[in-house]
């Protein structure tokens, strides 16, 4: 029964059965962005015109814009984070390599003044 | 390696891998979202009672059901490109082997320094000791060095194979008369698993693919073991 369990939490929870939100990072986050953006949205429009339809309509497009935006933004964000991350690992493993070489960037010796005009 | 009805990917061990996996998370949302505005319209039309019969054109519309469409492609296919060119550098890779696929089982040939190759066969269900995985283990793993970029070269002796591991996103055809390269970084020392993937006869589903990648230091252990025994 551990490892059914395990299991179940390992499978995690589908919208729409496809959409992994628990494993997929950013996915949770925009989704429930989404949910907001589009009560906000719909909300906003029915206390200002009082048609229900419509208001279901444009609650439904500020979720898709919420959310779409919320995961783009997201996700250059997670980019930029992993090719720092990648740019950080280089330097520590070329750090190792290079400590107390010739090539170890903290031995360089510091430029001189150049010197004035005679 | 994949665990018993596993829907997705398996994690990465590459560099390439995972942008695939990035990829393939950023196309399933756009993928998810289409899904949720074919719902939502299906929904407004069957409970709507706005109905006419005379309507004969709607440029507006019209154009936003050919633009949209159109940037969400143009969305999907700017990191795909992107994927596909990365897919086929070739970074001075710093140790070649070579993948021969025989009916039915592997070979592989380390042939840079000095030459030594072995085959891997399955294991057989009836000889497998615990701990073993059934259909994926192999008597002789294909051996490789972590953190350093290394060419495959996949052939095959006889009939069509193909050469997959799915966790380092490697899958190429074994083509006799044909040498077909490839070339991955494993990022984590690991065992990973992979199976035949084009049908080659009837014990096709039993000559599945084993890649330990171990540090540099005991593969050049190993390496030199190999050669002892050779």
């Amino acid at each position: 029964s551990r490892s059914k369990e395990e299991s179940e939490k390992e499978e995690g929870f589908k919208l729409l059965g496809i959409l992994d939100v628990q494993r997929i990072p950013c996915a949770r986050n925009a989704i429930l962005h989404g949910a907001g953006g589009s009560l906000t949205t719909g909300m906003l429009y029915f206390l200002a015109t009082s048609r229900v339809r419509r208001s279901f309509d444009v609650g439904f497009a500020g979720f898709m814009l919420t959310t779409l935006g919320s995961w783009f933004y997201c996700r250059i964000n997670n980019a930029k984070l992993r090719v720092q991350q990648r740019f950080i690992q280089e330097g520590i493993k070329n750090k190792i390599v290079y400590e107390g070489s010739v090539l170890d960037p903290i031995n360089k010796p510091k430029a001189e003044n150049p010197s004035g005009p005679s | 390696m994949a665990h018993p009805s596993q829907l997705g990917f398996q994690d990465a061990a590459s560099p390439v891998m995972e942008e695939l996996l990035h990829f393939h998370d950023h196309t399933l949302m756009i993928v998810f979202l289409i899904s949720t505005l074919v719902l939502y319209i299906i929904m407004a039309m069957v409970t709507t009672k706005l109905t006419n019969k005379f309507i004969l054109d709607s440029q507006e519309i019209e154009i936003i059901w050919t633009l949209l469409p159109a940037l969400i492609l143009i969305l999907i296919a700017l990191p795909s490109l992107r994927i596909l060119y990365l897919m086929d550098e070739v970074n001075d890779p710093h140790l070649t082997v070579k993948a021969l696929g025989h009916q039915w089982y592997w070979s592989y040939e380390y042939t840079d320094y000095n030459n030594f190759g072995f085959d891997s066969y399955m294991v057989p269900t009836q000889d497998l000791t615990p701990g073993q995985f059934r259909l994926l283990d192999v008597d002789h793993r294909m051996v490789i060095p972590t953190e350093s970029p290394v060419r495959v070269l996949i052939t095959a002796d006889d009939v069509l194979h193909s050469w997959a591991v799915p966790s380092l996103g490697i899958k190429m055809d074994a083509v006799p008369g044909r040498l077909n390269q490839t070339a991955f970084i494993v990022s984590r020392p690991g065992i990973y698993y992979g199976q035949c993937s084009e049908i080659c006869g009837a014990n096709h589903s039993f000559m599945p693919i084993v890649v330990e990648a171990i540090p540099l230091k005991h593969f050049e252990n190993w390496s030199t073991l190999m050669l002892e025994n050779s």
